[in-house]
């Protein structure tokens, strides 16, 4: 199946995750569609289940009910193989999760040799071209406990692209940085973005969603609030805990 | 310095009911009193070849009890955590059932071997389970294995643990399935972080299978028995014993703290 710019990549209906019971409910209803080439941005308080919701598109949560198709096929069914699938959706996570006991250069091709079939040869050229991309090309033998913050996620990202995911789910990749080093990771995924990448980011840079964003997603309890363009967003809030979030972060 | 090693020695002579003929403990008595006991331990009648051929006992039960340890502490190890980390992911059925069995026996075997003394365990393994075999080396071996792969196992699941979630997480993201993110990612981390505690294991193996003459099992310590039974004297063989034991163990110690600062260096 192609899936062309435009054409719903992930659809997510009545998505709900519950823990202990149904004392939280960290999903309550989500229901929301993602299209190829979009850059959607999910915003809102801490706790209001914007991780559970993207760590269930990959399935690291296993949602209590409701479904979720990728490229049309049903992923929370049992005959789906769920490690072929989280090849084609790229993570990249707060606290980047390098390998530490593996170089850069195996960091970042040990997917694609063990799960895409590649040559060591094959896998180290296209890690090669990955790495000068992000300006981490003389880095490949160094290990992880040496490189910053900022480096050490641009290498996650680069290390999620070696799959060649179809997309990239962001779990606030910059919340763990310092914030001098903010900068050189946001402007890898505003690259990757222009390069017509669909992402679903979690994020607390406003000036990202702004900016590069296509669509915000606010949440709150654990359901979608109010979801348009970032201009509708941010300039003509609709529902008033959206408001009164905005008020806090901007 | 000298004269209170030699009154030390003229007492345990004493205690060791040893005191033959009066003597004034003038050094060359002293001395000749040494070489003669020595002489009587050892060399006559080839005696050290207790203490040598125990020697090799001792190093033949514990190489092959570490080596069964070690396989069966992974074994146990791999089987709790995976029940630990698959049982919410798991869906009910077949697998999942037999999962929760393999840990059921995997908590047993942990509970009564950590519950009870390694000698009761190598008397019942001789007396009772294997009663009808004669081959004290390999029940023995048997024994002892299975009594370390119980720590080992426990060594090797606190490494696994002590791994952070978001490494789980992120081989999984990447695609990789449970058993090739444990053999990629979780297992050598883990593996690095316990080797010296699966050192020190080693070590304790080679004291513990000093009880191994409870079951007539001639290693070190049973040699340096069977020659004190056979001079009276206590002092030589026993001390000859403990000093073997101690460089043994100071040679693998030394080779364990050299390990861990080359892991170490390894961590950049
Ligand atoms: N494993 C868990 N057990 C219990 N509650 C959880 C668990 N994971 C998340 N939660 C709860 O679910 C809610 C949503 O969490 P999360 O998705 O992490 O929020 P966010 O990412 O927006 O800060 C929170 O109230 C959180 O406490
Ligand atoms: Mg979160």
């Amino acid at each position: 199946m192609i899936v062309e710019k435009g054409d719903v990549i992930i659809s997510v209906k009545d998505l709900k995750k519950y823990y202990n019971g149904e004392a939280i409910k960290a999903l309550d209803g989500v229901t929301t569609d993602i299209r190829k080439g979009e850059v959607v941005v999910v915003i809102g308080p801490s706790g209001s289940g914007k991780s559970t919701f993207l760590r269930s598109l990959n399935l690291l949560e296993r949602p209590t009910s409701g479904t979720i198709t990728f490229n049309g096929t049903d992923i929370t069914s049992k005959a789906t193989d769920i490690n072929k699938l989280r090849q084609k959706m790229g993570m990249v996570f707060q606290h980047f999760n390098l390998f530490p006991h593996l170089t850069i250069m195996k960091n970042m091709t040990l997917g694609p040799t063990k799960l895409l079939g590649m040559s060591a040869a094959e896998a180290e050229n296209k890690a090669k071209i990955l790495l000068d991309r992000v300006g981490l090309g003389d880095r490949g033998d160094s290990y992880p406990s040496q490189l910053s913050g900022g480096q050490k996620q641009r290498i996650a990202i680069v290390r999620a692209l070696a799959m060649n995911p179809e997309v990239m789910l962001f779990d606030e990749p910059t919340s763990a940085l310092d914030p001098e080093m903010v900068g050189e990771v946001l402007e890898v995924m505003k690259q990757l973005a222009k390069a017509g990448m669909t992402m679903v980011c979690v994020t607390h840079e406003m000036g990202f969603a702004r900016e590069v964003g296509t669509r915000v997603i606010f949440m709150d309890c654990g359901k979608i609030i109010e979801e348009n363009t970032p201009e509708q967003i941010f300039t003509n809030p609709q529902n008033e805990r959206l408001v009164s979030f905005l008020q806090k972060v901007l | 310095m000298m004269s209170l090693l030699s009154s030390v020695y003229a007492g345990v002579i004493a205690l060791a009911g040893e005191a033959s003929q009066s003597s004034s403990g003038g050094l060359g008595d002293l001395w000749n009193r040494l070489k003669d006991d020595f002489i009587n331990n050892f060399i006559t009648q080839k005696r050290y070849m207790y203490l040598l051929k125990g020697l090799g006992i001792t190093f033949e039960v514990t190489f092959f009890a570490a080596l069964l340890g070690i396989f069966l502490g992974i074994v146990v190890a791999l089987i709790r955590s995976s029940h630990d980390k698959l049982k919410d992911e798991m869906r009910p059925g077949f697998l999942k059932g037999l999962l929760g069995f393999f840990n059921f026996i995997a908590n047993l075997y942990l509970t009564i071997i950590r519950g009870t003394p390694m000698v009761v365990q190598l008397m019942i393994a001789y007396f009772v389970i294997f009663a009808a075999s004669n081959n004290k080396v390999l029940v023995a071996i048997l024994a002892f294995g299975i009594n370390s792969g119980a720590y080992v196992a426990e060594i090797i699941r606190s490494g696994i643990m002590s791994i952070d979630n978001g490494q789980f997480e992120a081989g999984r993201s990447l695609g990789f399935g449970y058993i090739a993110t444990m053999v990629h990612i979780i297992i050598p981390q883990a593996f690095k972080n316990v080797l010296p505690a699966l050192a020190n294991e080693f070590i304790v193996l080679i004291k513990e299978t000093s009880v191994s003459g409870y079951v007539g099992l001639q290693d070190l310590t049973k040699g340096g028995d069977i020659i004190r039974s056979r001079t009276y004297s206590a002092f030589m063989p026993l001390i000859a014993v403990a000093l073997i034991y101690l460089v043994i163990v100071i040679f693998f110690s030394r080779l364990v703290s050299l390990l861990e600062r080359r892991l170490r260096n390894s961590d950049r």
